[in-house]
């Protein structure tokens, strides 16, 4: 156990836990976020995205340790209902889920894309979403959620 | 104002109006169901027993209540599946929550409708047929201006009114809610993080849990089920921290800790012994296992002579289809909070079926289904009964043991291996056509070996017994929509062999794929278009209709033989139909949606890859109330069905489910998304069908008789992976097999370790030992540590100096203080603790002078005169200068001391004499400081000093001979470290781009080279220290190192890095077989180039040596191990998959990987064994 201070959607926590305890226990459990979910703890499904220094991670199986000192932001860091982020609006307006579970990381994973390129193409975004699983079946939706955020973005 | 929890809380509210229905064997008045409540402020609540599974169906009932009640839509709320409020309406299956729930709900608001115009009527004292009704405001007719809110009706009364089953429904003609799009009302909630899942339900003082379960995954019938535990070692999790409970009972266990992470690690770490599990039925064969189950048949449909018909077919036609297992596959593993209170059971729980749940938890617990209070959250879309009630027992027992709510997360490995998955069924028809071409005979049988998946901590503590149980739905759709001459349809009902329940299209969709696949047969072998066809025998006018507009949707071209589409090189194109309709619910059961696909496919034949180019779906779900929504649920099912054709299938080990995680079990990923057509019939007139699952049937059908237009081949069994059609279009002759793989290669020579071989060549020691050297003097020691001895930067350049030496590395033990000792140090004649090097008197250096010191760095000899194991590189650290030394010295003893007592260590005669270790220094310890070479530069001997010195690479990177000492004349060559290869540093690397000074300074510096790759194994630990160096000094030891190596051309480096893309490339086919598939599914996220980026480097495998390498060993101990703590932070980590993949998981990954990044070399021989003796050694198996 060591403390170890965290920079989570702009506000500083700090804390004392064992330094190898992945981040998304911490953001959930210490934190109270419910926007990161666990699927499956190996970075396979991506329901876990975060993002940090604005690059998608995989909370799930992050050390803690490892993201000391840097800027995590989670969906909740993102937007609100009432001021959302246009990658959360777009994914409203286009319904980009059904149970929604995959969706934190559906919505970080887009938001980390368009934070690094404006105008991706098509198969652009389907490769960032590749390693999204969503077992609902949501892809159409979300494929369009993808677009209409980068077209609501577009400088 | 607390929400009302319970149906009381809610009728004993004041103002407002609630619609209510008698339960089932109700004894008093109060002893209700409500359905609606319209609250004085004018706000409408609707009461639901199914619950929201991720289809939105909370959506759909909240427009239906708005449309009965004419309020507007954002005003209802609904509230679902929750046992102390909503209605029992039983388990949420399949598409009945629209057909069938949803009717006394309708009725329910159109009763408060009514009741709401008679006392407006009346207060107006206007005719109830004058009246209209605008957003819950009621008005009598212009010029009069007043106007009476329901709120206004209700004022302060306190109504409850029975369902009227008269009251008016609104003539579809009126609708003005139903029939629009409505948005989902939950998804600005989902989309923020807002809306609270079951996973996120924290209450006060709540504890984490988590379970071990049985080595026996998925499996619950037999005796041993309940029985196999033989014992639990505590001590094993005793040094964890945080840990509250260890509840064993029967073969259930759980943790329950303060932390998630704390309970999880002793979930993993708690060692359990187990009685041997008996073996599976051998599911690799599931036509045979389904056979030979037990089964009693059951005759559903019979029509003509089927027997005297079939013999007399002028063309026979017996088939046979074969449905894999599946998964439901949740992304969110099933998590509930239990809270048991003296009487009381609260349970918040995702489960699809609340009032069921509740039994089963009565019965668990020996409570009453009273004291039982099932809060319903929405959970991760489930489709069918996973794991959502089975960790509501697990948390109950749990949150029982320490009286307080617990909180159970089931892991993904748990989730995927125990869930009651969507059952392998067998589908036989016997048939034949007679000389027209007409079908004759239809003789059709179902075997679907699932149940209803008693709950798992139930027949885990014994509660109920692990006996085989029948449920009787394999009979969904198993009598064929089209009018055959004679017709037999039989179930043959039988038990699970493993866990199985109802998955979406239970039952249906494989009967459907059976049905509408022999009929294409039928057609083909009649010499008649398919669609036409089946017209011949389908009679019902909606289903035509349907047929009918997707043959005009597709501009179908009729045609009587395979391959009219064509294709180019290795693609054939093909286009496949199919039809059905879901039919659901107690056979004869109720028709849901009619539902038909035409499917677009590209094969390739030397591949095998099926490639969707596009779906044509067309679905008559008779009036739908929420259009969006129905189209939603179309995408969804044709995307999860596809996925469920072209790509998954669990599989079993020789006594349990086998897979674990989703890289053994592929789901459709996005690149794979075909265009999806959706044709919705428009019958807004009907009655709404449920359109949860129809969609879903037909894939099958359509897909096998798409790539049988293409191919000419058909596919009978499912999924339709690119192995599997290969293998198809092979034995039909239409592709040539492959050529031959390489040979494996000879076995490796036996693996030495670090000290391997010592053991054989130490005996010959024990001669030259003890009549060489007598034992060494001690040394005095001094009163302790002067601190005022060495000035600050002395200290700091020791240091540096240190950490070069990875003195830390060896000398601090796992979670122990930084160099206080203790780390066990295997070796080949035993273990050796590693000393306690802080300055503490009594039990580290603090009474070594520094000549003691020097002594011991220079020549292996302790303070007391004792030798030291050369396991401690005194052959290198004896370069070291007295300037260095001394600042080693000194900063060693600034140090606060630790008081740590080292174990004895563990050697065996005649290792244990000390003394021999003085004839191997006589053989092999040169002594004395570095002498530089003066034909070289500065830089170089700077670097030689630090590498051959301190840095005491080639300890590692030298082979050894028999007496474990380094061999002069390989340098470099490659050796072991603590199990792993140290890969060769010589012009003998394996590395794809040979090493330059450059990326060895990279690499040095920063952890990872992009040309080779990240620091992992022992060698993490060794660049975590480096990091203490100065750029110079790394960049004189990557001079050094490179000094020797062949200059890297620039055309080999592109033509190599050209090499790698196309070998990365390859890796992402869906050719690449089961092996590729775990690749792509677990391990591409990082290590394809192509992916995203993520936090951490991506390791390119095209040039990594490991692959290339002669030993499969550092891959398998990496992919078994991952990299939990890498060298550098901003690298990132790797999980390790020892827990999650099955040996035989990971030779096909390991075989895979060698073939396709290492095509020119031989593959590892003996894979499995390897594997299993890495495992053994190093890693725990998992759950
Ligand atoms: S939960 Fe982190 S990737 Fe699946
Ligand atoms: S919406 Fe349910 S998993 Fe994606």
């Amino acid at each position: 156990m060591r403390s170890v201070t965290l920079r989570v959607n702009g506000g500083q926590h700090a804390l004392t836990l064992a330094e190898d305890t992945p981040l998304l226990f911490i953001l959930r459990n210490d934190l109270g976020l419910n926007g990161p979910k666990y699927g499956c703890g190996l970075g396979e499904c991506g329901a876990c995205t975060v993002l940090v220094d604005d690059v998608a991670a995989r909370a799930c199986c992050l050390p803690v340790g490892l993201v000391e000192g840097r800027e995590i932001t989670t969906l909740e860091g993102l937007g609100t209902p009432e001021k959302p982020h246009p990658v959360q609006a777009a994914f409203i307006a286009e319904e980009g889920a059904q149970c929604g579970y995959c969706l934190n990381g559906m919505i970080m994973t887009v938001a980390a894309l368009l934070a690094r390129e404006t105008q991706p193409s098509d198969a652009t975004i389907t490769e960032a979403l590749r390693y999204n699983l969503c077992r609902c079946g949501a892809h159409v939706e979300i494929l369009r959620a993808a677009k209409r955020a980068m077209q609501m973005m577009a400088p | 104002m607390t929400e009302p929890r319970t149906t009381a809380d809610y009728l004993a509210t004041g103002s407002q109006l609630a619609v209510v229905r008698d339960k089932l064997g109700a004894t008093s008045p109060d002893d209700v169901e409500i359905f609606v409540i319209v609250s004085g402020d004018g706000r409408v609540t609707a009461f639901n027993g199914h619950v929201d599974l991720g289809t939105g169906i909370g959506t759909a009932l909240g427009q239906i209540v708005a449309e009965e009640l004419d309020v507007a839509f954002p005003r209802v709320t609904v509230v679902l599946g929750d046992t102390e409020r909503t209605p029992n309406q039983g388990p949420t299956i399949a598409s009945e929550t629209i057909q069938i729930s949803a009717k006394p709900l309708a009725r329910a608001a159109a009763t408060a409708r009514a009741a709401l115009l008679a006392r407006a009527a009346e207060r107006l004292a206007v005719p109830v047929s004058d009246l209209s009704i605008t957003d819950g405001v009621v008005t009598p007719p212009v010029p009069d201006n007043r106007a009476l809110s329901y709120g206004d009706l209700i004022g302060d009364d306190r109504i409850i009114l029975r369902i009227d089953p008269e009251a008016p429904l609104k003539p579809v003609a009126d609708y003005r809610v139903v029939g629009q799009k409505a948005a989902r009302v939950d998804l600005p909630a989902k989309a923020t993080g807002g809306l609270v899942y079951v996973h996120d339900v924290r209450v006060p003082d709540m504890l984490h849990g988590h379970v071990v379960r049985p080595p026996y995954a998925g499996v619950d019938v037999g005796d041993f089920v309940g029985t196999s535990l033989i014992g639990v070692d505590q001590s094993s999790i005793a040094d964890l921290p945080g840990i509250l409970a260890v509840v064993v009972i029967g073969d259930f266990i759980g943790i329950v800790a303060e932390r998630e992470e704390q309970a999880a690690r002793a979930a993993e770490r708690l060692r359990v012994t187990w009685k041997p599990i008996p073996h599976l039925r051998d599911l690799t064969d599931i036509p045979t296992a389904l056979r030979e189950n037990p089964s009693t048949p059951r005759e559903l449909s019979h029509r003509g002579d089927v027997e005297a018909v079939r013999a007399a077919v002028a063309q026979p036609m017996d088939r046979t289809y074969v449905w894999p297992y599946h998964l439901h596959g949740s992304i969110g593993p099933s998590c509930t909070v239990a809270d048991f209170r003296a009487d009381k059971l609260t349970l918040w729980s995702g489960t699809q079926n609340p009032h069921m749940l509740r039994a089963d938890l009565a019965k668990l617990m020996g409570m009453d289904e009273g004291q039982i209070d099932i809060i319903r959250l929405q959970a991760a879309g489930c489709y069918g009964r996973n794991c959502a009630d089975d960790v509501g027992g697990d948390a109950a027992l749990l949150s029982r043991a320490v009286g307080r709510p617990v909180r159970v997360q089931l892991t993904r490995e748990q989730e995927t291996a125990w869930e009651p998955k969507g059952t392998a069924q067998l589908m036989e028809v016997r048939g034949g056509l007679d000389a027209a071409g007409d079908v004759a005979s239809y003789d059709f049988s179902v075997r679907y070996p699932s149940n209803g998946a008693p709950l798992l901590a139930s027949l885990l503590t014994g509660v109920i017994p692990p006996v085989p149980m029948v449920f009787t739905m394999g009979d969904r759709t198993a009598i064929p929509p089209y009018s055959y001459g004679a017709l037999r349809a039989t179930a043959h009902d039988m038990a699970p062999i493993v866990r199985a329940s109802w998955l979406r299209g239970v039952s249906s969709m494989p009967n459907s794929f059976a049905h509408e696949s022999w009929i294409d047969e039928a057609a083909s072998v009649a010499k008649v278009d398919p669609i036409a066809y089946r017209l011949r025998y389908l009679h019902d006018p909606r289903a035509v209709d349907l047929v009918k507009a997707m043959a005009d949707r597709v501009d179908w071209v009729p045609h009587t033989e395979p391959g009219t589409l064509g294709g180019e090189g290795d693609i054939l194109r093909g286009r496949g139909f199919a039809y059905a309709v879901y039919v659901h619910g107690q056979f004869p059961g109720v028709p849901a949606a009619w539902s038909a696909w035409v499917a677009d496919v590209e094969v390739n034949k030397t591949t095998g890859d099926v490639a969707l180019t596009k779906i044509t779906v067309g679905q008559d779900s008779g009036l739908m109330i929420n259009p969006a929504g129905v189209q939603h649920q179309i995408h969804g099912n044709v995307i999860q069905s596809i996925s469920r054709v072209l790509k998954e299938e669990v599989t079993f080990n020789q006594i349990a489910v086998e897979t674990k995680e989703w890289g053994g079990y592929p789901m459709i990923t996005f690149p794979e998304i075909p265009p999806i057509d959706v044709l919705m019939m428009d019958r807004q007139q009907e009655p709404p069908l449920g359109v949860g699952e129809s969609a879903s049937v037909p894939s099958a059908a359509a897909i096998a008789n798409a790539i049988y237009d293409a191919t000419g081949v058909r596919f009978r069994e499912l999924p339709f992976t690119p192995e599997r059609v290969r293998a198809g279009l092979e034995a039909a002759g239409i592709t040539s097999p492959p050529a031959p793989m390489a040979l494996p290669a000879p076995p490796p020579a036996k693996k030495r370790g670090l000290w391997a071989g010592l053991g054989l060549g130490l005996a010959g020691l024990v001669g030259i030992g003890t009549l060489a050297l007598p034992i060494r003097s001690a040394m005095a020691p001094i009163a302790g540590p002067d601190p005022t001895l060495y000035s600050a930067s002395t200290i700091a350049r020791g240091k540096m100096l240190a950490a070069l030496g990875d003195c830390a590395v060896c000398h601090t033990a796992e979670g122990g203080q930084p160099m206080a000792g203790g780390l066990p140090l295997e070796t080949p004649f035993g273990t050796i603790f590693s000393t306690n090097l802080t300055p503490d008197v009594q039990t580290g250096i603090g009474t070594w002078s520094f000549d003691a010191f020097k002594r011991a760095m220079r020549q292996g000899i302790g303070q007391d005169g004792q030798h030291l194991y050369p396991v401690f590189p005194y052959d290198h650290f004896t370069k070291t200068t007295d300037e260095d030394l001394e600042a080693i010295y000194a900063y060693l003893m600034a140090q606060t001391p630790v008081v740590a007592t080292i174990p004895a260590n563990k050697l065996a005669f005649p290792m244990n004499i000390r003394p021999l270790m003085a004839g191997w220094n006589a053989l092999y310890l040169k002594t004395g400081a570095y002498q530089p070479d003066p034909a070289r530069s500065a830089d170089w001997n700077r670097g030689a000093y630090l590498v051959e010195g301190l840095g005491h690479c080639s300890s590692c990177h030298t082979p050894r001979n028999a007496l474990g000492a380094e061999i002069a004349s390989q340098r470099y060559a490659g050796g072991v470290a603590e199990g792993w290869e140290a890969p060769a540093l010589s012009s003998l690397s394996r590395a794809p781009i040979p090493w330059s000074e450059g990326e060895l300074f990279t690499y040095l510096r920063t952890g990872f080279s992009p040309l080779h790759g990240p620091a992992a194994g022992p060698m993490a630990p060794v660049i975590h220290e480096l990091q203490a160096l100065p750029d110079s000094d790394l960049r004189a030891m990557a001079h050094y190192l490179a000094s020797d190596l062949p200059p890297v051309s620039v055309e080999a480096e592109k033509v190599a890095i050209d090499t790698a893309d196309a070998r990365n490339a390859g890796a992402m086919l869906p050719s690449a077989g089961p092996g590729g598939r775990i690749f792509q599914g677990a391990c591409a996220v990082c290590h394809a180039p192509t992916a995203p980026p993520l936090f951490g480097v991506k390791p390119n495998l095209a040039f990594n040596s490991n692959l290339q390498s002669a030993s499969p060993d550092n891959l398998i101990r990496t992919i078994l191990g991952g990299v939990p703590k890498p060298a550098v932070a901003n690298l990132g980590p790797m999980p390790g998959f020892g827990p999650v993949l099955s040996d035989s998981q990971i030779a096909d990954l390991v075989r895979f990987l060698r073939r396709q990044y290492a095509p020119g070399q031989p593959e590892w021989a003996d894979l499995d064994k390897t594997i299993s003796r890495l495992r053994a050694t190093a890693f725990h198996a998992g759950p």
